[in-house]
Parts: C-alpha cells; sequence; structure tokens
C-alpha cells in the first residue's frame, strides 16, 4: 500500500528540495535586507533625533538672538535689505522712532527715517548716490562706519544718532543688506557743544577785564612823569606777571576747545626749528635760573626746516621746555637737543637717509626731574590730567600743555612720544615731517 | 604785550595840521578810556565815544570821523555789522577802520578784514601796539 504512494513521496521532497533551494538565498537576501533595512531604520532615527536637535538648537538660537535684540531698548537695531527695506527693527528702534514693528518691517526703508537735507547735502559731498547709497557708501569701502547721522522720529522730532553701520550676509556669505546700529547722542552732543560755548564764552568775558588790567600796568609802568619806587614797581611787576599767567590761561582754554571743536587752523610756513628752540630756551632761562635747573641746547650746525605754524610750534617747544623746567628739582638738568634724521615707518630715525626712510626733524627735551609714573603715561595728554607726581610736589600747573602740545604736533602729521622713569627724569621727543632743501 | 605792528610808524603830524578825528566805540567804559589815551597819544582827537554800534553809526554818519575804533562785540550792531554799514554808505566809506576783539583765531581776523576792516587788534592789546596802529592807519590818509 504504501508502495504506491512511494513516487509521490520520492517526488514531494524533491520539489521541496528545489523549493528550499531557490528559497534559501532568497531568506538569507531577505535576512540581510532585514538587516538592512533596521540599520537604515535606525540611522533614519539617529538622522531624525539629530536633526530634531538641531532645529531645537536653532530655535533656541534664533530666540536668544532675538531675546539679545528684543532686550536693547537703548540702542536702535535697524536690519535692512540689500534696498534698505527694513527687516528687523528692535524695541530701542521702536522707542527712539516712535514705530511699532508691525509698521515697519517690509513697508518702510531706512532712508525715510533720515534727515533728507542731510542726505542730500552728504550726497553732493561725498559723491556717493542719493538715498542708501550716501548711508552705506563708508562702510562699503571700509567694512564699518560709525558717525553722527539725524534721525527723525515718527513725531518729527530730529534725533543726533551715532550710528555704526555695516553690512550682512546670508547663510551661504552672500550679500544680504545692512545693519544700522544706533545710540541717540542728542543730549551729549547738546552738552558737548554747551561746554564749547561756556569756555568761548568765560575766554571772551575774561580776556576783556584783562585788556584793561594790562593796559593800564602798562601805563603806570611806563608812565614818564612821577617814577615809581622800586617796591611799587616789583609790585606791579608782581601784577603783570600773574595777569600775564592768566591771560595764557584763557589762551590755551580757548584754544583746547577749538581743537575739540575741530576749528583749529595753521598757518604753515617754512620754519626753522633752531630757532624756534632758541627762543623757547630764552623765554625760560630765567625761570630756570630762579629754579636752580641748568638749560642746556644742542643745535646742529645750520638750520632744521620744518613746514609749519612758527607760532603754534613756538608754544609747543615752550610747553615742553616750561614743564622740563617745572618738573626739575633745584640741582637738576634741562637739555633740549635738535637734530634732523630719517625715520622708517616703524617710527626709528637714523641720522643717515635709508631706502623707504621720510626726512624728520627731532626735537628731545629731557629732565633730571621727577618722572612721570609708567600707569600713567597713557592719560598724560589728555585734557586736565595730571600726575600723581605732580600734584604730590604740588607743581602749579592744570593739565593743559601737553594736551596743547600734543595738538599741535598732531596737526603738524608729527609725532609726540615721551620715556620717563620715576626719580630719574623724562625725555618728550617731537618728531616732525622736514623739509628737505 | 607789545603786538610787534611791523608797519613803519610815520611821526606825529605837525601841530599846525587840525588833529585827525577818531571815533571810539566800546560797550567797556574802561577799554573806551584806554582806547582814547591811545587815540590822543597818536596824535589825533576823540571826536565820539559810545558804547554800543547803533549809536556808533549814527554818529559816523552824523560827523564823519577819519578814523572809527569799533570794538566786535557790542550792544545794538556788532563792530562787524557797523563796518559794514560804514563801506556800504558812499558818505562813510572812506572811513579808516580798526576792529578791537577778544576773538584771536584767524577765523576772527578774516571775518573781520572780510566786512571792510583796515585793521584788526586782538584783545588784550598794549597800549604802545594801539598807539602804533591808530598812527599807521592815519598816515595813510590824504592830508
Amino acid at each position: 500500500m504504501t508502495t504506491a504512494r512511494v513516487p509521490a513521496a520520492v517526488r514531494r521532497p524533491r520539489l521541496v528540495h528545489r523549493l528550499l533551494a531557490g528559497v534559501a538565498p532568497r531568506a538569507a537576501e531577505i535576512g540581510r535586507l532585514r538587516q538592512e533595512n533596521a540599520a537604515l531604520l535606525a540611522q533614519v532615527r539617529t538622522r531624525a533625533d539629530e536633526l530634531d536637535l538641531a532645529t531645537r538648537m536653532l530655535a533656541a538660537r534664533a530666540q536668544t538672538m532675538t531675546s539679545v535684540i528684543d532686550a536693547v531698548t537703548e540702542q536702535s537695531i535697524i536690519g535692512t535689505d540689500r534696498d534698505g527695506v527694513i527687516r528687523v527693527w528692535n524695541p530701542g528702534a521702536e522707542r527712539m522712532l516712535g514705530l511699532p514693528r508691525p509698521e515697519v518691517v517690509r513697508k518702510r526703508s531706512i532712508v525715510e527715517f533720515h534727515l533728507a537735507e542731510e542726505l542730500e547735502a552728504e550726497a553732493a559731498a561725498c559723491g556717493a548716490a542719493p538715498g542708501l547709497g550716501v548711508l552705506v557708501h563708508a562702510a562699503q569701502e571700509h567694512g564699518s562706519d560709525v558717525r553722527d547721522w539725524t534721525y527723525v522720529a515718527a513725531d518729527g522730532q530730529e534725533r543726533t544718532v551715532s550710528v555704526a553701520v555695516t553690512p550682512r550676509t546670508d547663510d551661504r556669505g552672500v550679500h544680504a543688506g545692512w545693519n544700522f546700529v544706533g545710540t541717540d547722542m542728542t543730549e551729549v552732543r547738546a552738552t558737548e557743544r554747551m561746554k564749547d560755548q561756556f569756555v568761548s564764552l568765560i575766554s571772551h568775558e575774561l580776556r576783556t577785564p584783562l585788556t584793561s588790567i594790562l593796559g593800564y600796568l602798562e601805563l603806570v609802568l611806563d608812565e614818564d612823569g612821577e617814577p615809581l619806587t622800586d617796591e611799587q614797581r616789583s609790585y606791579l611787576a608782581t601784577v603783570e606777571r600773574n595777569a600775564d599767567r592768566l591771560l595764557r590761561l584763557v589762551g590755551d582754554l580757548l584754544f583746547t576747545a577749538q581743537v575739540d571743536a575741530g576749528r583749529f587752523t595753521l598757518d604753515p610756513r617754512d620754519v626753522d626749528l633752531a630757532d624756534v628752540v632758541r627762543a623757547a630756551e630764552e623765554s625760560a632761562r630765567v625761570t630756570a635760573a630762579g629754579a636752580g635747573v641748568d638749560l642746556v641746547v644742542d643745535l646742529p650746525d645750520g638750520g632744521v626746516v620744518v613746514p609749519g605754524d612758527a607760532v603754534r610750534l613756538g608754544q609747543a617747544c615752550d610747553n615742553l621746555v616750561s614743564n622740563a623746567v617745572k618738573f626739575t628739582p633745584s640741582g637738576g638738568r634741562v637739555t633740549l637737543s635738535l637734530r634732523s634724521g630719517w625715520a622708517t615707518a616703524d617710527g626709528a630715525v637714523s641720522a643717515e637717509p635709508r631706502p623707504g626712510a621720510a626726512p624728520v626733524a627731532q626735537l628731545a627735551v629731557s629732565d633730571t626731574g621727577m618722572g612721570i609714573p609708567t600707569g600713567e603715561q597713557g592719560e598724560l595728554f589728555t585734557r586736565f590730567f595730571r600726575s600723581s607726581t605732580a600734584r604730590r610736589h604740588a607743581v602749579p600747573g592744570v593739565g593743559l600743555g601737553l594736551a596743547i602740545t600734543k595738538a599741535i604736533t598732531t596737526a603738524h602729521g608729527g609725532t609726540l612720544g615721551l620715556t620717563s622713569a620715576e626719580g630719574r627724569g623724562t625725555t618728550f621727543t617731537l618728531t616732525l615731517p622736514r623739509t628737505v632743501a | 604785550m607789545d603786538e610787534a605792528v611791523s608797519v613803519l610808524v610815520p611821526p606825529v603830524p605837525a601841530p599846525s595840521a587840525p588833529p585827525l578825528r577818531v571815533l571810539v566805540a566800546d560797550d567797556e567804559e574802561d577799554i573806551r578810556a584806554l582806547v582814547g589815551l591811545a587815540v590822543t597819544r597818536a596824535g589825533c582827537a576823540v571826536t565820539g565815544s559810545v558804547a554800543d554800534g547803533n549809536a556808533a553809526l549814527a554818529l559816523a554818519r552824523a560827523d564823519t570821523p577819519d578814523l572809527a575804533v569799533l570794538d566786535v562785540s557790542m550792544p545794538g550792531a556788532t563792530g562787524l555789522e557797523v563796518c559794514e554799514a560804514l563801506r556800504a554808505d558812499p558818505s562813510t566809506a572812506g572811513v579808516r577802520i580798526l576792529l578791537l576783539s577778544a576773538g584771536a583765531s584767524f577765523e576772527d581776523v578774516a571775518r573781520g578784514l572780510a566786512a571792510g576792516a583796515d585793521a584788526y587788534l586782538a584783545k588784550p592789546f598794549g597800549v604802545a601796539g594801539l598807539v602804533h596802529q591808530v598812527r599807521a592807519l592815519t598816515a595813510r590818509l590824504p592830508a
């Protein structure tokens, strides 16, 4: 009975075999595919997680950026596209210009918030295209630009704003627009103007009584009639000396106000610095002798000619010399040495011409005085600054001389340097471009 | 104190000739007196001494002086305005004008000369300098 089924039974395993033989590699493939699938899935999940994290990080970063910009209420931060249309408008801008963000973003141009006359005047002055071009041309050229502009708020009020302009790029580094970060300087500038006007007024008002004091003194001292006693003459000479001192102070005050306001002009001619040094030595000679300070002048043969304003250079030189004398105790020495040389770009000066070196005149005023503490040397040229040594030794002065000397030097295209050691002395070195015959 | 006037100073006119007439305008009485003294020392006569610009102008028109010494900052009209008005009027256009001012910058001097002044003296001026300046200005006049 069973034999009858044999063939089938025999056939079946063959079929199974065959089928199995066919299925086995597929199963392996499926297994592999499953594995691959799982791996891919895992990879996708990881990527999704990463993406999620990145998205959240980006969102957090954007949130931080927005919150930082939104937290700025004292400065206006305005971002525009390349055409000047406003895209970013922070609360500082809202406050300064009086318009809420929805009324501005994508609707208004930065140009609309600037004083039109100022933009026109600037366009005429710099040759840039009127409108946005005027605002960004300097930033375009130098990468950034900070200057005062007049913003006009929604209510028509004008504000003087110090605006920093910088170009902005998108994520691919392509130029996308401009950033304008502004600080309201209206009050600061008004205060500065008032200060200048005050200094100017005081100077003028002081000059008038000084004219009378000095004029009538001159009459008394030069009067041919009743001769004065020596005592009277000496008292009046003291009055005159102090009136002169007051007059110099008034002049210095007015001069620094002019420097600050940029209204300081030079009358340039060829000036022989040797004459300037000789004159400074002469005017300091009496004071130096009285203070027991030895005044030494070291001049080169022939002159050292610089293009400059003789009066102002004389003032600079006088200041250095009178300072040196003032800060040197009795028995000390002040040396004025003038030389011509050649300066390289790094500031080194040599006696002989070198390639690339420019002709310069160098005046060094050295003293054996009390010196200036290292920590204070940077502040020394600041108006009204007085060193601790000056205050400690009660050296008279108000702290204008060096500020003026520095301003004069800078206006002549020169440099003013110093080396000093406390207790041993100070050397001021004034270097000016020299005229070559 | 001398303002170092680099102009050759001519001798004082002979006593026989009538002294040249000078108008002085400054809002400070002390300065007016000082200027008056310098004018007299220069051999001229002060024919008017006023404290404001409008008065100076009125006086100059009524009685034309040879020289007007004007302070720049005065009430009424400033010295610069008086200067321009004198120059604009044919009857006073020939008056010599010396401006006095507490401003001493180049701009101040330029503004004074642009207004038509013949000379400019910054305060504080020395008496001797002022005497020189007055002599120099009056000497250029046809006698």
